[in-house]
């Protein structure tokens, strides 16, 4: 499903950051893996190569088949549009969609046909268990309701990639743990390959696999 | 696409209302002064030709000549072979007492034999023209147009109070006419009475305006013209109505260029807003492209987004800006018609109007001016990283684009609008354009190293003044070198249009007064008439005499102008004493000098040019002009070339004798009279007074009056060019408060962030109006350049490829300084606002705001 070889990233600017060096490791499909370090050990970045939003200074990052550094901004925007979801730390809803419209986003970016759109983002809000609040406002929703939303609209698309951003780091212990469980369900339940990053080690728990990356370095590659 | 734009664009718009409001007002404003100038130029130039052929009538010659038709010529065309009718025609603009009704054309025509000419449809079962030679004898007798007659209340038998040159005369209506075809010229503001009675009631003396002349059947236009050319000689113009009207347009085309100049700055002024506005857009919703990158949509879609975002603004704002600019249209109109009137001696009375065309051609502006605008925030809105934007203040805090190709390309820009300004590769509007667009692309490539460098040096002593409230805005400034540029590149390209066009104003009108200074050095000036350019009333020579008689007069100059052509292009004729004038005027010559002038002129029958006229015709001394004179064709040597302002087509001069000599009119103008030294210029001028008193029409001037009356004529001629620099300077405000108001707003999260560091609110406050400041004397710095080079560029190359002049250059310090002062009163004012209300925000409710 994906596999990263010898993955190097530097960032340039007033002095030179090194992100990421040297790292290699597969994923497989269907697997649920943990990304864990320290703050600023490369772990984001390392999701972003993974999901094409960012491209590697050397090495390749293949995705379903493609190397994804060797492709141009247009084609990774429209290989995201199918293959790559993302659920983020700070959700990234739009503040001023209802939570049914921020669901359909994606589908809408797509040019998915409305009346498809609407039965998607019906059964992906069903799923996160958010159907009555499909007409609220993020700002009208509790944390762990707006990380379901995002997780609903990570969903809607069928990507095979789901990558998620410290997906329970915004939220307390019993609404983190409700994510989790959820995550977890969603794999069990469907094929999706999910790679998250995180601190927590309760959540790399929930996990198959668990990654460790240090000073940009993968230091540690453990199954549960 | 339509689902982003019905809820994420309709959200944000929805949520930034004043901002919203603020970037549809550009889109408005450009495109409200371009439709209704437009609209004013086209009804002023078609009612021009429409009133020409509307008081033609079924006349297919009109014979003219400057100063009017004598009476015996009439008995010269009579004879002429294939003359059917001709009928002599005065007409006259004049002011009822009830000045509600405005300007009323009165056409003063022979009644018994103009129906060859004209349908007067009179009508009403009263009406006593049915008796013609009724309304004949009594001379006070008009006939009035019905929608005057309606306005004014008027029936058979009223009387109406006109003012002419002789003061208050009243005429009785005894015919109404019914409004179509020669009715409706004027606008419907139109009477009509007998020629004669015109003649005495207008003191034209035994002259008529004009005659005009039907063919007989058979006798074609050309046959005819060249028939009547030949028994009237060279001085008279004989052309159909057609070429009459357009002759009266080019006369204009000056006047009308600079309005072209307007309607195109105000739309530039307003395309700018709009990038301005779109720039600080994204800047604000990069956390949201962000997201729609990461959830698959490309920079093609992202760019796309933004595009028809501004579609939708141009497409609203060009159909309000077109509403806007109908109803202003009219004010347009009736400022162009008096300056035509005034200036010109042109007439005409419309209704404005904009036809379908200007109106499509409106709203595409509007929605041009919108694309372009947003295309390059929308071209960087869709190359933003998806990683980049959601890193808060990561964007903000990155320097601008500071790369060697953009700042080259810069200067490349800068240095072809330099060169253009000196060295044009053609002429008129695009000319002027291309310059204009230079300068706005060089600084907008420019501006973003240009401000962080001077901001980087300002911001220090924003500092000092103020150790908290400074050191914070300067923080601030030099944080965000991104924000800080759209404003500063908003703030430059606006005043520096001031600067240009405030500074070709006052440099004009300096070197006029200068002129007038030099030239108009007579103690009074008695003159015929108020209209400089086109006088309807003059005084016979034997005036001179009378008031060379009078105690405490040294000398009396007689000057006439007249309205000549020359090479097919209209020019002004000027003729004085030129031995008395010589000894009080110093002219300041391009060629020749006092001698050759002097003796040329009242020696040896040459002429002295301005140096408009010079350039204009390409003719210096050793050339000849040739002028179509009474008594033929007569080709002048140049004696001089010295600097007038008197006509913007050009002036010759000549001396009285020659002109006495070559047009046998003896009449006058203006009378320059000279005092003794010593004299009491207030007797000297009561006595003038008493000696014209009822018998002719005289304005008596002192020179200090003279001058004004002048400078207004100057002033109304550049009145556009003066709102236009009210225009500029009100979006360069607008433009300012925009960029700042957004920027408050953007810092909403810093202000947050201050306070929960300590910050009281006053401390904050204080530092938005300082980083107003800054940026205010930042884009003022940077916009001295662009300003000075356009003001050079319009007092040179503009005023030469227009008019022929080359206005010598002064910087204007006078602006500078009020803008030195305002610019940064009015900044802080604009960033305080709200500032007030962001100092209040709580703190935790700041820090969220994003």
């Amino acid at each position: 499903m994906l596999r990263l070889t010898d993955v190097s990233k530097i960032y340039e600017g007033k002095s030179q950051v090194k992100a990421l060096t040297g790292v290699s490791f597969a994923i497989e499909s269907g697997e649920m893996v943990a990304v864990m370090g320290p703050s600023g050990s490369g772990k984001s970045t390392l999701l972003n190569l993974m999901g094409g939003l960012d491209v590697p200074t050397a090495g390749s990052v293949e995705v379903a088949g493609r190397d994804l550094a060797k492709e141009d901004e247009e084609s990774r925007s429209l290989f995201r549009r199918t293959h790559v979801s993302y659920i983020f730390q700070a959700y990234h809803l739009m503040p001023t969609l209802t939570a049914a419209q921020n669901v359909a986003l994606p589908l809408h970016i797509a040019g998915v046909p409305r009346k498809e759109v609407d039965e998607r983002v019906d059964r992906a809000l069903q799923e996160v268990g958010l159907g009555a609040r499909d007409r609220h406002l993020p700002d009208e929703l509790s944390g762990g309701e707006r990380q379901r939303v995002a997780i609903a609209r990570a969903l809607v698309t069928g990507a095979a990639l789901l990558l998620a951003d410290e997906p329970t780091g915004n939220l307390d212990t019993v609404r983190g743990a409700e994510i989790l469980a959820l995550l977890r369900s969603i794999h069990e339940r469907g094929s999706a390959t999910i790679v998250m990053v995180t601190h927590d080690p309760s959540a790399a728990s929930a996990c198959d696999r668990r990654l460790e990356i240090r000073d940009g370095r993968l230091v540690g590659d453990n199954r549960n | 696409m339509r689902f982003l734009l019905s809820t994420l664009s309709l959200s944000y718009a929805t949520r930034n209302k004043a901002k919203t409001f603020l970037t549809l007002l550009g889109v408005v404003v450009g495109v409200a002064t371009f439709s209704a100038i437009r609209g004013a130029q086209s009804t002023l130039v078609g009612g021009i030709r429409s009133t020409v052929d509307r008081m033609a009538g079924k006349a297919q010659l009109q014979i003219a000549m400057e100063g009017g038709v004598p009476e015996e010529l009439t008995e010269t065309i009579r004879e002429l072979p294939g003359i059917r009718s001709q009928s002599p025609v005065i007409e006259q603009v004049v002011v009822p007492e009830r000045g509600e009704l405005g300007s009323i054309l009165v056409l003063g025509v022979d009644l018994l034999g103009d129906r060859e000419m004209r349908d007067y449809s009179f009508e009403g079962d009263d009406a006593d023209l049915d008796d013609p030679l009724l309304f004949l004898a009594q001379p006070d007798s008009v006939a009035v147009a019905r929608p005057l007659a309606k306005r004014a209340g008027l029936k058979i038998g009223d009387p109406l109070v006109l003012k002419t040159s002789r003061g208050l005369r009243t005429v009785k209506v005894r015919g109404l006419m019914t409004p179509k075809g020669f009715a409706e010229a004027f606008g419907g503001n139109l009477i009509v009475m007998d020629v004669f009675a015109a003649q005495d009631l207008f003191a034209r003396g035994r002259r008529f305006d004009r005659v005009e002349v039907r063919l007989a059947d058979g006798t074609t236009l050309e046959e005819g013209t060249r028939t009547i050319e030949k028994a009237v000689g060279p001085a008279y113009r004989v052309e159909t109505p057609d070429r009459r009207g357009a002759q009266l347009e080019k006369l204009i085309t000056n006047f009308v260029a600079g309005f072209n100049i307007s309607s195109g700055f105000a739309l530039g002024i307003g395309t700018f807003l709009i990038f301005n506005s779109f720039a600080v857009a994204v800047n604000r919703r990069r956390r949201d492209i962000g997201t729609l990158r990461s959830l698959g949509a490309t920079p093609r879609q992202v760019m796309l987004l933004f595009l028809v975002e501004a579609a939708v603004l141009g497409l609203v704002g060009g159909v309000l800006g077109l509403l806007a600019g109908a109803s202003m249209s009219q004010s347009f109109l009736k400022l162009m018609e008096q300056t035509s009137e005034q200036v010109f001696g042109i007439i005409n009375a419309s209704e404005a109007h904009i036809d379908g065309t200007l109106a499509v051609q409106s709203v595409l502006l509007g929605l041009f001016a919108s694309l372009v605008g947003a295309w390059e925030p929308s071209r960087a809105a869709s190359r933003i990283p998806p990683t980049e934007a959601f890193a808060k203040g990561s964007f903000q805090a990155k320097r601008g684009p500071l790369s060697k190709p953009r700042v080259i390309g810069g200067l490349a820009l800068f240095g072809a609008a330099i060169a253009f300004t000196f060295r044009p590769p053609f002429g008129g509007n695009p000319l002027i354009l291309m310059v204009m667009g230079l300068c706005v692309a060089s600084v907008a490539m420019l501006a973003s190293p240009a401000s962080q460098a001077l901001i980087d040096r300002v911001a220090p002593f924003a500092a000092r003044i103020s150790p908290v409230a400074g050191r914070l805005a300067a923080d601030s400034l030099m944080a965000n070198p991104r924000r800080t540029s759209g404003t500063v590149i908003a703030t430059t390209i606006s005043i520096g249009f001031v600067l240009g066009l405030g500074g070709y104003m006052g440099s004009t009108k300096a070197s006029m007064l200068r002129w007038m200074h030099d030239v108009l050095t007579s103690d009074l000036y008695v003159r015929a008439s108020a209209n400089f350019t086109n006088p309807d009333s003059r005084f016979p020579a034997s005036f001179r005499e009378e008031l060379a008689a009078l105690s405490g007069v040294r000398s009396v100059e007689s000057y006439r102008g007249m309205r000549i052509t020359v090479d097919g292009e209209p020019a002004m004729l000027g003729t004085i004493e030129v031995p008395l004038m010589m000894k009080r005027v110093k002219h300041d010559f391009l060629q020749g000098n006092d001698e050759s002038m002097l003796r040329g002129l009242s020696e040896r029958g040459e002429v002295g040019v301005s140096d408009n006229f010079h350039r204009l015709h390409r003719a210096g001394v050793g050339d000849k002009v040739t002028i179509a004179t009474p008594s033929g064709t007569v080709s002048f040597p140049i004696a001089a070339v010295f600097r007038d302002y008197t006509n913007d087509r050009g002036t010759i001069f000549m001396d009285r004798s020659v002109f006495l000599r070559y047009w046998k009119d003896d009449r006058v103008d203006t009378y320059d009279v000279n005092l003794i030294s010593g004299a009491d210029i207030g007797k000297v001028r009561d006595e003038i007074r008493v000696l014209v008193g009822g018998r002719m029409p005289a304005l008596i001037s002192t020179k200090r009056e003279f001058v004004s009356e002048i400078g207004k004529a100057v002033d109304a001629f550049y009145s556009l060019v003066r709102i236009t620099v009210f225009l500029a300077l009100g979006v360069a405000f607008l433009g300012i408060v925009t960029s700042l108001l957004i920027s408050v707003a953007e810092r909403t999260r810093e202000i947050g962030i201050l306070k929960a560091l300590g910050a009281v609110r006053a401390q904050i406050a204080r530092s938005v109006a300082l980083e107003g400041v800054a940026l205010a004397v930042v884009g003022y710095v940077l916009s001295l350049p662009i300003g000075l080079l356009i003001a050079y560029f319009m007092e040179t190359t503009v005023a030469e490829v227009f008019a022929g002049w080359r206005m010598p250059h002064q910087t204007p310090w006078g602006l500078l300084t009020e803008l030195a002062i305002a610019l940064p009163l009015v900044s802080a004012l604009a960033a305080f606002v709200p500032a007030r209300p962001a100092a209040r925000t709580k703190v935790t409710e700041a820090i969220e705001y994003e």
